[in-house]
């Protein structure tokens, strides 16, 4: 086997791995080639017939979440949360972590590992004591319920990837800063946080992402249609036994756009957060 | 003081001084600016971990009030229920099966991609779809595709002859696992392979051709060179890997919903309908709870079995 494997030409591994590229990326590409074009076909064609391209596009799906199904609400709602929690965990999470990169003082490094240790508690375990504090300090079907859920894990989260990035930065010219008579702060706010911006942008797109993405803890605080976030929304298209797919898949577009665009803008600082280890998969 | 003694100190400690007001008043600032975050975790994860340990040993309902202490009684029902045991071996394997094959997958794309070729950037690109995709959105995809009356799968398999006539997929225990296993892998391998790639490329070329000139093979260069380089990488990503697919919720419950007849139903979501839809809630935390240890072990062996792999 081994001599075998050692036997193939070069050319012939090319292949191979061509081969295998494009299986995987035939599986990549199969739902969302469906799920764009389902979005543009009427509902006989959906349920009748297999058809690869829509036999007449049709833009009423996207008429019908709009217009029937409140979609331009809930986008609302998951913005609002999404971009306040990004807002405030981002500030919060960039303090501690440079606290913990670069100050020296009792009890750094206990907190230092403990931010990896609550990375990993589990969800599950979270979920029923949230929701009682949640519902006992009258926070349910609120934003305000929404952001506090979502910072419970994107501060320990963002701290830790931002502690990463800060350690990968030199403190040369920090400290040359510090020497010359500039105190933390205003080197923190001059020096540290200019330089950070490539780590302070990933964290932020992963915030923004994570709370768009959210799913269970917008389920159980947000049951409320004026406060509900898109991924419920979207969900409730599948109630028991009736799917409305072709609704489905025009708002699964919508709902994916922001996120889409955003990483094509960022990849470059994506890849160098990946690169870093520190993200969910 | 003469002269002397007056010189030494200013010679010999400067070094130290600097060092001392560099680092003057960073405590006070240290805790100052590390007081928000230690809030929120204070207050957000751990009094909520502790509650969650609290409700555990009370008989807390929805709507009902604070709940009676009722000691160890949720974990007794708990262990005493018939499918406890199936269902921790059900949440082990199929979460170990999912990290298996991600691992395998992902490192086959992540070898098939560290070649150059022209538009492997865009490929990279395509491949990390499903990781930065909203999972929900993902799952009801699929889940669309699996159904049994209206989904894809079947008008696909039917059109083209090889099903006579519609199979419910996720109502079959086999294909309702398999279908669960499959999104679980599909979700995830790309970020796998990601990873894997990046550090493929931080393993020096030298490497690989002192390994030829010594007459090592290719399977003998993967094995010798690429794994161990990877080791460290791969170690974390399956090890949180590992939690994570245990501790996924999303995925089950958008999918198959436990079902059928609770063949698919892992922990997370057994928590999910303790307490979400029995409104239960101190067996609902007392399960979680039970897992802790098992996930302990669970990321111990997978560990272990690590350094056997480096040790060989």
């Amino acid at each position: 086997m081994t001599r075998l494997f050692d036997r193939v030409p070069e050319s012939v591994f090319r292949i191979l791995s061509f081969v295998v590229i494009s299986f995987l990326l035939l599986l990549i590409l199969f739902p969302l080639y469906f799920m764009l074009t389902t979005a543009f076909k009427f509902e006989g064609e959906i349920y009748s017939e297999l058809t690869w391209l829509p036999r007449e596009p049709t833009l009423s799906n996207f008429r019908d979440v709009i217009v029937n199904f409140h979609i331009p609400v809930y986008l609302r709602n998951t913005l609002i949360v999404a971009l306040s929690t990004t807002a405030i965990v981002v500030v919060i999470s960039v303090l501690a972590a440079y606290a913990l990169t670069r100050l020296r003082f009792p009890g750094r490094a206990v907190m230092a590992r403990g931010v990896l240790f609550v990375y990993l508690i589990p969800g599950s375990l979270m979920l029923i004591p949230m929701y009682l504090i949640i519902a006992n300090l009258r926070l349910k079907d609120s934003y305000l319920g929404l952001i506090v859920a979502n910072m419970s894990f994107s501060v320990p989260f963002c701290t830790w990837l931002m502690m990463g990035y800060l350690r990968s930065i030199s403190s040369e010219i920090e400290e040359a800063s510090l020497i010359d008579g500039c105190t933390r702060l205003l080197s923190l706010w001059y020096i540290v946080i200019p330089l950070s911006i490539p780590g302070i942008v990933t964290a932020m797109i992963f915030i923004f992402n994570n709370v768009w993405n959210e799913f269970i803890f917008a389920l159980v605080l947000a049951q409320d249609e004026r406060h509900r976030m898109i991924s419920v929304g979207l969900s409730n298209f599948y109630r028991s036994d009736y799917y409305m797919v072709g609704p489905m898949m025009a708002g699964s577009l919508i709902a994916m756009t922001p996120v889409v665009i955003l990483y094509i803008l960022a990849q470059r600082y994506v890849v160098s957060g990946l690169a870093a280890g520190a993200v969910k998969g | 003081m003469s002269q002397k003694t007056l010189a030494q100190p200013l010679l010999v400690r400067p070094a130290k001084q600097k060092k001392r007001s560099l680092f003057a008043g960073d405590t006070r600032l240290g805790w100052l600016l590390v007081s928000p975050a230690l809030l929120v975790v204070l207050g957000m994860v751990g009094y909520p971990f502790v509650e969650a340990i609290r409700i555990s040993f009370t008989d807390r309902m929805v709507g009902r009030g604070p709940g009676e202490w009722v000691g160890l009684a949720n974990y007794a029902y708990i262990l005493g229920w018939p499918d406890f045991s199936e269902m921790v071996v059900r949440t082990v394997l199929i979460a170990l099966t999912a990290v298996f094959l991600k691992t395998v997958v992902g490192l086959i794309l992540a070898v098939a991609l560290n070649q150059t070729f022209r538009g492997r950037n865009i490929l990279r690109g395509v491949f990390m779809l499903p990781w930065i995709l909203p999972t929900y959105i993902i799952v009801l995809v699929w889940r669309w595709i699996f159904d049994g009356q209206t989904g894809l799968l079947n008008q696909i398999l039917v059109s083209w002859g090889v099903l006579s006539e519609n199979y419910p997929f996720l109502a079959r225990t086999e294909s309702a696992i398999a279908a669960l296993l499959f999104v679980l892998v599909w979700k995830g391998y790309p970020f796998y392979a990601l990873t894997f790639l990046a550090g493929m490329q931080t393993i020096s070329y030298d490497l690989y051709d002192a390994a030829k000139v010594d007459g090592a093979g290719r399977l003998g260069r993967f094995r010798h060179i690429t794994l161990p380089g990877l080791r460290q990488v791969m170690g974390v990503v399956i090890l949180l890997s590992t939690i994570w697919t245990m501790n996924s919720l999303e995925i089950p419950l958008l999918l198959t919903g436990g079902g059928p007849s609770n063949d698919t139903e892992v922990f997370p979501l057994l928590t999910y309908h303790l307490a979400m839809q029995n409104f239960r809630l101190g067996e609902g935390a007392a399960l979680p709870i039970m897992m802790l240890p098992i996930i302990a072990i669970l990321v111990l062996a997978v560990a272990g079995a690590m350094d056997k792999e480096a040790a060989q």
